[in-house]
């Protein structure tokens, strides 16, 4: 088969993003003033470290919602053929959700769902 | 779905009810005891469920997933060996200050991807089965979260699994861009119309190659191997060693050997390099090491690229001897790693090999076991380790892969080295620990059974290989 | 019944494995009774299968019991089988019989003793590989037995192992043996090369059917077989271990070095005794063997002094015999000899571990003297086995066993008149150094009193013995007394019959004459020698020619010394001026090389992920860039 177009085309991309780098980095001005490495103008100046500590809550909230999302996703692409897919698919589809509720109930058990402080209970 | 297909089905179908089980079980009471025993028993049921199952094979269940004789044998090892983890992980977990109940949950979802891996023969199921498997161990290799060491091995295993998935997805993509179906028997036929010398396919079959290289810890995809083993807690290390690489080994066979793409010039050169490479490093790297852990993680390296022989030995026997060589590997790991599991105190697993010297006078049995083991693992007549390293040479020297032979019996020299460093250790008479300076915990009852148990399973194997041979030879019409 | 056969060999080895890991913690009372009950159990069995077999012989004559096969690879199946025919079965009859009596003897002999356990432990481990060696149905188990028994040999020659001398005695047995075993394995090897089975039936079948008689393998096969069967059995010249090996405790010795482990060349030679009748020229060489080496013994046993290395001898001696039977060919005359022997030689040994407990372990006869009054049971069984072993006529075992095999090396074929003198000569010397033995240690005046009387433990097996040691010989009548061959009759499915050709000078009853003649002569000349005129002797050994054959043949012909200075010293000094071996360099230049292999390797193991992932990436790169190119 013919190689060709595709060593072109990986040599093209290679000399684009080389050239782009490599071309800023001869010709570019440096600079190393007391204010180089600061925002410009309209940006907020930055504070404090990058790795903040978020509550967990945050990372809870987003897995929910990847679950129930996901959850959504699967039951809509059934719903559509859920005519063609008859009583078998119905079943099918009732399992995936079973499965989630039991998951639902196990987090709940856990108290992964109490949202304030003070009123988690104490699992372990 | 027929009844028929639901029979075929139900080892997967009992492996993840149980699962869903010992969940709820673990949400309305928290109790160790009750949620090892409920898994113990889905296991024992699921184990019996490959009887009536075996009626109805070779049935293909939805495009996806296929049940045979080769599936359930390897359903069986599974099953089986997993069982034997979750009798040395109790003992284990009783000893650490951890939620120990949601580990029974993980091990089970772990089993049942392996179980969805080995009976995969499509690309779609493949993958997803993979997967099942792969983040429930990034979540059992970090499970004792107080060790800094553990978070570490699964950090590792997530970052390095996740980019090697990768790398077999592309691979599928590739080869589904070519020929257009994700389904093994359908590129069998693609293939030998002659799609398989697609250049598409054959890149695609040498990304592919990463992700069961990874999976396999074969050179160069094996540096992660030591680490996560180390790292893990003991039982997971022997769940990795064992279930993990054998459900991938067997998906390896079923693959190649199925799609036809085995026979390919260049799958054979690649994957006799991978194993000339790896006996050579796993062996080398294990010499002088000094962490018991890693002596078996570079041992098992070694031995992924003797059963890696007999994939390049082909046909039938070649088949047939990977998958007993592979059936004695996973014992003698999980026997290994099941003593080093129960010498584990709280703080640390016993991976020194200090912990182990003169263990033969202060705990007898356990250091018999450990020494049959290692036995096995270097190849010593009458056990199951020689009997497989010796049907691998015959499928070798009958397909007159020469190199591949010599290579593999050089290295096993080298490798006697090590595995007779741990024993001399275990015998040695002299500067024995005391019990203050390196105090012994006490053997849990279920763990020193299991022990026992496996260790006569690997004489029996040793001596009297008929039975497993029989179930070998019918097994591989799966894939033939 | 014959089903039972396994439990044969498998339960004295279950019991070994039981007394030598738990051997430790138990009890003597329950060591000596689990290492007995096994071997009774073993007997019990085999006395069953015997009586089934002659009640109702199986279809062919032989059994076969299949167990399972080990390892099935292209067309190598050894399989797990054991064979039963008449010859095996008269062996393990007597071998789990004879060794059951020394066992409950030993129980008493070995009272006391640190390694009790251990001492049952391996005698019992003994007798499972000695039942593997003789039902083995195919050339790999036979090995197996084969060298489990050279190991037991060893692990009891050497028993009491503080001492050094024991050590060096069980070294030597296991070296020079191993002389004869490599020997064997290249005959074993040479005949599953040309006949490409391993199982011993259909190997001596293809045997006869491919080779022709006088074939050039069957010779070579023959010979190296024949090698084996020296070292185990003690033939010249690989005989020099077997006096020595007396250093083990005398049961062991009775057991192992008399009745059944020596006599396993005796086996070897018989079950293989096709590949022999081929060849001719090997067949000389095993009947010239036995008679040289009858000779040769019986002239070291006239003039040791210690009580067990005459009665070493005297084995060596009369498995010449046997020796000499098969090699005219009077098959069954040397296994009826076999029997016979391991009756009136264990019964020998015995009795003379009865004399050694007594004399506070003093072993040299001429420090005894006088205890025909002292120890009457042991004196009337030294006797008994004495009469016996130099053939009595009509009323002692050894007697009907002998005159077999003499006939035979007259009368067959393949005999010859100058065996038979040697043969005739043997007997002579037999009595003579038997006798010698008896006189000198029985009659005449006590010079040292015996420390207690045996108790019954070792009482009954002597006994019982002896009882054997008379009436074991009538079960083989000669054609001058009724011609009642049943022994013979009862071999013939396993093994070919003598064949008798009239000899033109001599007649069966004329020839036992002569022997009968020589025993006497023996007798006479023993009761002169060493009972009446004790000097004679002593002046013939003090000076000149007498005192130089006396060494000669007190050193077993100086074969120790020739062999110190063939092979023992050149090796040393090989060894000595090569401490700073060559061909070492190769072995460590090898360690240098995988260690170097190592350390280079492991620089590979950072522990950083970002090379793992950088190594993962590199080797698709090349895998994909391999692919690509080809």
């Amino acid at each position: 088969m013919n190689l060709w177009p595709f060593v072109l085309y990986a040599a093209l991309v290679l000399i684009t993003a080389g050239s782009m780098i490599g071309l800023s980095a001869i010709l570019g001005e440096r600079h190393k003033e007391r204010f180089t490495n600061q925002p410009y103008e309209g940006g907020i100046l930055s504070e404090g470290t990058a790795r903040a500590r978020f509550s967990i809550k945050f990372y809870m909230m987003a897995m929910f919602f990847v679950v129930f999302d996901l959850e959504s996703v699967f039951l809509y692409s059934w719903a559509v053929a859920a005519r063609d897919l008859g009583w078998v698919g119905y079943w099918e589809a009732l399992i995936f959700i079973g499965v989630l509720v039991a998951a639902l109930v196990y987090l709940w058990r856990l108290g992964a769902l109490d949202w304030s402080p003070d009123t988690r209970r104490k699992t372990r | 779905m027929s009844s028929a297909d639901f029979v075929a089905l139900l080892p997967l179908i009992v492996l993840g009810a149980t699962a869903i089980v010992v969940m709820m079980s673990i949400a309305f009471r928290r109790s160790h005891a009750l949620a090892s025993t409920l898994t113990l028993v889905g296991l024992a049921v699921a184990f019996w469920s490959l009887w009536p199952a075996a009626g109805e094979v070779p049935r293909q269940v939805t495009p996806l997933l296929v049940i045979d004789r080769f599936a359930l044998y390897y359903f069986g090892l599974i099953i089986a060996a997993t069982f034997a983890v979750v009798l040395m992980s109790y003992g284990y977990l009783e000893r650490h200050d951890v939620r120990r109940e949601e580990f029974y949950v993980l091990l089970l979802v772990a089993a049942l991807g392996s179980a969805v891996l080995v009976s995969s023969d499509h690309f779609i199921s493949f993958f997803l089965g993979l997967e099942i498997l792969s983040v429930t161990l990034y979540a059992l290799s970090a499970y004792l979260t107080e060790r800094g060491i553990a978070l570490e091995a699964g950090m590792k295993y997530l970052v390095l699994a996740a980019a090697s998935a990768a790398f077999l997805l592309f691979g599928m993509a590739l080869v589904y861009a070519e020929t257009g179906t994700m389904s093994f028997p359908q590129l069998a036929s693609d293939f030998a119309a002659g799609g398989a010398a697609h250049l598409w396919v054959l890149a695609g079959i040498a990304f592919m190659v990463t992700g069961f290289g990874f999976k396999l810890a074969v050179v160069p995809f094996h540096l992660w191997t030591p680490d996560v083993y180390q790292g893990a807690p003991a039982p997971v290390t022997a769940f990795v060693a064992s279930v993990s690489k054998g459900a991938m080994f067997a998906i390896l066979l079923r693959f190649f050997y199925q799609s036809g793409s085995r026979d390919l010039h260049a799958t054979l050169l690649i994957f006799g390099i991978i194993a000339i490479a790896s006996m050579i490093a796993g062996n080398l790297m294990a010499l002088f090491q000094n962490n018991v852990k890693r002596i078996l993680a570079y041992s098992s390296i070694a031995h992924l690229g003797y059963l890696l022989v007999a994939f390049e030995a082909g046909g039938l026997f070649g088949a047939a001897a990977g998958t007993f060589y592979l059936t004695a590997y996973m014992i003698t790991t999980l026997g290994a790693f099941g003593v080093i599991a129960v010498l584990s105190a709280s703080g640390r697993d016993a991976e020194d090999i200090e912990d182990y010297r003169g263990l033969f006078w202060r705990r007898p049995g356990l250091a018999t076991v450990f020494t049959v083991m290692l036995f096995s693992l270097a190849g010593i007549p009458l056990t199951a380790g020689f009997l497989g390293k010796f049907y691998t040479v015959a499928a070798g020297t009958n397909s007159s892969i020469w190199v591949l032979i010599f290579v593999l019996v050089a290295t096993s020299v080298i490798g006697l080295f090590y595995y007779l460093r741990v024993v001399v250790a275990l015998f040695a008479t002299e500067h024995i620990p005391s019990d203050a300076e390196r105090p012994l915990p006490v053997v849990p009852a279920m763990g020193g059974v299991t022990l026992g148990v496996l260790a006569l399973a690997l004489i029996w194997l040793g001596v009297y290989p008929h039975v497993i041979l029989h179930a070998i030879q019918s097994a591989m019409s799966g894939i033939f | 019944m014959f089903h039972l056969l396994w439990l044969v060999p498998a339960i004295p080895f279950a019991s070994a494995a039981l007394l030598l890991i738990f051997g430790p913690r138990m009890s003597h009372r329950m060591a000596g009774f689990l290492g007995c009950a096994s071997i009774g159990l073993s007997a019990l069995i085999s006395i069953l299968i015997t009586w089934r077999f002659i009640a109702l012989p199986p279809p062919g004559g032989n059994y076969t019991q299949y167990l399972w096969t080990w390892m099935n690879v292209a067309g190598f199946h050894p399989d797990i089988a054991l064979y039963l025919d008449t010859l095996s079965l008269i062996m393990v009859l007597v071998v789990t019989f004879v060794s059951f009596f020394i066992h409950v003897y030993s129980v008493e002999y070995m009272h006391g003793d640190e390694g009790f356990s251990r001492f049952f432990g391996y005698m019992n481990l003994f007798v499972a590989s000695m039942v593997v060696l003789l039902l083995g149905n195919n050339l790999l188990l036979l090995y197996l037995g084969w060298e489990g028994v050279g190991l037991c040999s060893y692990l009891l020659i050497g028993f009491w192992y503080t001492e050094p001398k024991n050590s060096l005695a069980a070294r030597k047995a296991f070296i020079v043996t191993r002389v004869g075993d490599t020997a064997m394995a290249l005959g074993l090897f040479l005949l599953f090369d040309k006949l490409g089975t391993l199982t011993i039936q259909p190997m001596m079948h293809a045997a006869q059917l491919q080779w022709p008689h006088g074939s050039v393998y069957a010779t070579a096969a023959g010979l190296l077989l024949l090698g084996g069967a020296c070292g185990k059995s003690a033939q010249l010249p690989l005989q020099t271990w077997l006096p020595d090996a007396m250093a083990g405790p005398t049961p062991t010795s009775a057991l192992i070095h008399a009745a059944t482990m020596v006599t396993a060349g005796v086996y070897l030679i018989a079950r293989t005794h096709v590949i022999f009748q081929l060849a001719p020229t090997a067949q000389l060489a095993v009947a010239v063997v036995g008679a040289v080496t009858l000779v040769a013994a019986g002239f070291a046993a006239v003039t040791q002094d210690d009580i067990k290395r005459i009665l070493a001898y005297s084995t060596v001696s009369q498995i010449g015999y046997m020796f000499l039977g098969l090699g005219v060919g009077a098959w069954t005359a040397a296994i009826f000899h076999f029997m016979t022997h391991a009756f009136f030689k264990a019964l020998l040994f015995l009795a003379s571990g009865m004399v050694i407990t007594s004399m506070h372990h003093e072993q040299n006869i001429f420090k005894m003297g006088g205890l025909r009054k002292k120890l009457p049971l042991t004196y009337w069984a030294f006797v008994i086995g004495g009469c016996s072993l130099a053939g009595l006529p009509l009323v002692t075992a050894g007697f009907y066993s002998k005159g077999l095999i003499l006939w035979g090396a007259l009368s067959s074929p393949v005999g010859s008149t100058w065996l038979w003198i040697f043969g005739v000569v043997g007997v002579f010397m037999t009595s003579l150094y038997i006798f010698r033995l008896i006189f000198i240690t029985f009659h005449g005046e006590c010079q040292k009193e015996p420390s207690h009387r045996p108790g019954w433990l070792m009482g009954v097996p002597v006994i019982v013995l002896s009882t054997l040691a008379i009436v074991g010989g009538f079960v083989e009548l000669p054609s001058y007394l009724g011609n009642h061959p049943w022994f013979t009759n009862f071999l013939q499915s396993s093994l070919p019959a003598t064949i008798e050709a009239h000899h033109p000078l001599m007649s069966e009853l004329g020839a036992e004459g002569w022997a009968v003649l020589a025993f006497f002569l023996g007798l006479g000349g023993a009761w002169y020698l060493f009972l009446r005129h004790r000097e004679v002797p002593e002046a013939l050994a003090a000076k000149g020619l007498g005192r130089a054959l006396h060494r000669w043949w007190y050193t077993d012909w100086g074969m120790d010394w020739l062999y110190d200075r063939l092979f023992v010293r050149p090796v040393g000094w090989f060894s000595r001026t090569n401490k700073t071996d060559a061909v070492d360099l190769i072995y460590t230049g090898t360690a240098a090389l995988t260690r170097a292999g190592w350390a280079s390797l492991r620089l590979t193991e950072t522990g950083r992920v970002r090379w793992y992932a950088t190594a993962l990436v590199l080797g698709t790169v090349i895998f994909v860039l391999i692919v690509a190119l080809l």
